[in-house]
């Protein structure tokens, strides 16, 4: 199946970022490092991307992971996804041609959750922020896969052009 | 005539894109910080988890990875072009580098303008710690964090180091996502 893939180099390189991402978003309590979990370099990488909260952040050997739960739901759906795409393409057909609505949909989904949380509406948990943030990996890596990763019964497909008006 | 047009929008310069792109989302993630900053300054110690700059945090998260898709879309829409992915995540990634050094000068350029804001905001942070109901250790793990967390802000190279691959990255990514969603090219194999 992976034969099937238009462009395997990209593949591997998304492949291998997606995946660096996801396991340094994994902490250092995974390689069970010592000392304190804000100096590890895992979490410094991470220091300006995300809020790192240890309360809103998974566990794994007593530290908690580089990322607060709702971004490692983006970072490991998205590699999980990626991995899977040269066994399993059903998904980049199914968004085929919803594109920019699915992606629009799901983070303004995050934001309403965040806002939601934030105003007291309702709270949310550890599980409920890393399906959330599931939701937007999954779309990005069915989006990328969709457009430009595809497989050989996409290849004969009509690729849009982008029309703009002055 | 139209055929050479088509070649000057393919040779376009892709750098003024990748600058507004940089410029607006660092001007955003950084208005939110100072915004959200002063809110925590000028407010009693709640206790709570959920502190302005803990939202602050998660508003950029969700808003630092999306500047190479923007980057994309500006350069797309300006010069009527698809690309290939190579060239998305080239400006995505490039875009990211420069959000990542316009935001550090504009956070020195406001320590010129107010030099105490850093340590109001560390005194704060502080504060709010003392004022949770958590055990004495993990208050205290949970401040030692902090006052790291703060000493590493300053320091230009640790932002460099950990930034550049970082913000890079996940703009690289965006970057290809931008393509896939503004500005496709049938990929040749």
């Amino acid at each position: 199946m992976y034969t099937k893939l238009q462009n395997k180099e990209l593949y591997l390189l998304v492949l291998v970022l997606g995946l660096f991402l996801c396991i340094t978003a994994l902490g250092g309590g995974l390689f069970g490092q010592s000392g304190p979990w804000f100096l590890q370099w895992q979490h410094k990488a991470f220091a300006g991307l995300c809020h790192q909260d240890a309360q809103r952040s998974f566990w794994i050997g007593g530290i908690p992971m580089a990322v607060c739960s709702r971004c490692l739901g983006i970072y490991s759906s998205f590699a999980a996804l990626w991995i899977l795409f040269p066994l399993y393409t059903e998904p980049i057909g199914t968004i085929k041609g919803n594109r920019k609505k699915i992606l629009t949909g799901v983070v303004l989904l995050n934001m309403a959750d965040v806002v939601g949380n934030g105003l007291g509406f309702w709270e949310n948990t550890l599980l409920s922020r890393f399906l959330m943030g599931s939701l937007i990996g999954m779309s990005a890596a069915c989006i990328l896969a969709c457009g430009c990763i595809g497989t050989q019964q996409q290849k004969e497909e009509n690729y849009g052009t982008v029309r703009t008006s002055h | 005539m139209e055929q050479s047009e088509q070649v000057i929008n393919t040779n376009a310069s892709y750098w003024p894109s990748v600058g507004i792109a940089a410029l607006i989302f660092s001007l955003l993630t950084s208005t939110l910080q100072l915004i959200t900053g002063y809110i925590q300054i000028n407010s009693e110690p709640s206790g709570s988890m959920f502190s302005p700059a803990m939202f602050s945090g998660i508003a950029i998260c969700l808003i630092g990875a999306f500047g190479g898709m923007v980057a994309v879309w500006h350069y797309a829409r300006e010069y009527q072009v698809t690309m290939k992915l190579g060239k998305g995540a080239l400006i995505g990634f490039l875009t990211g580098v420069v959000m990542l050094l316009i935001g550090i000068a504009l956070n020195k350029i406001w320590l010129l303008i107010d030099p105490e804001f850093t340590q109001k905001l560390m005194d704060s942070t502080m504060a709010n710690f003392e004022a949770m109901d958590v055990p004495e250790n993990q208050k205290q793990q949970m401040m030692d964090g902090a006052a790291q967390q703060f000493e590493n802000n300053q320091s230009i190279v640790t932002q460099l180091i950990w930034g550049i691959p970082m913000f890079g990255i996940l703009n690289l990514l965006t970057g290809m996502l931008g393509v896939s969603l503004f500005a496709r090219e049938k990929e040749n194999t």
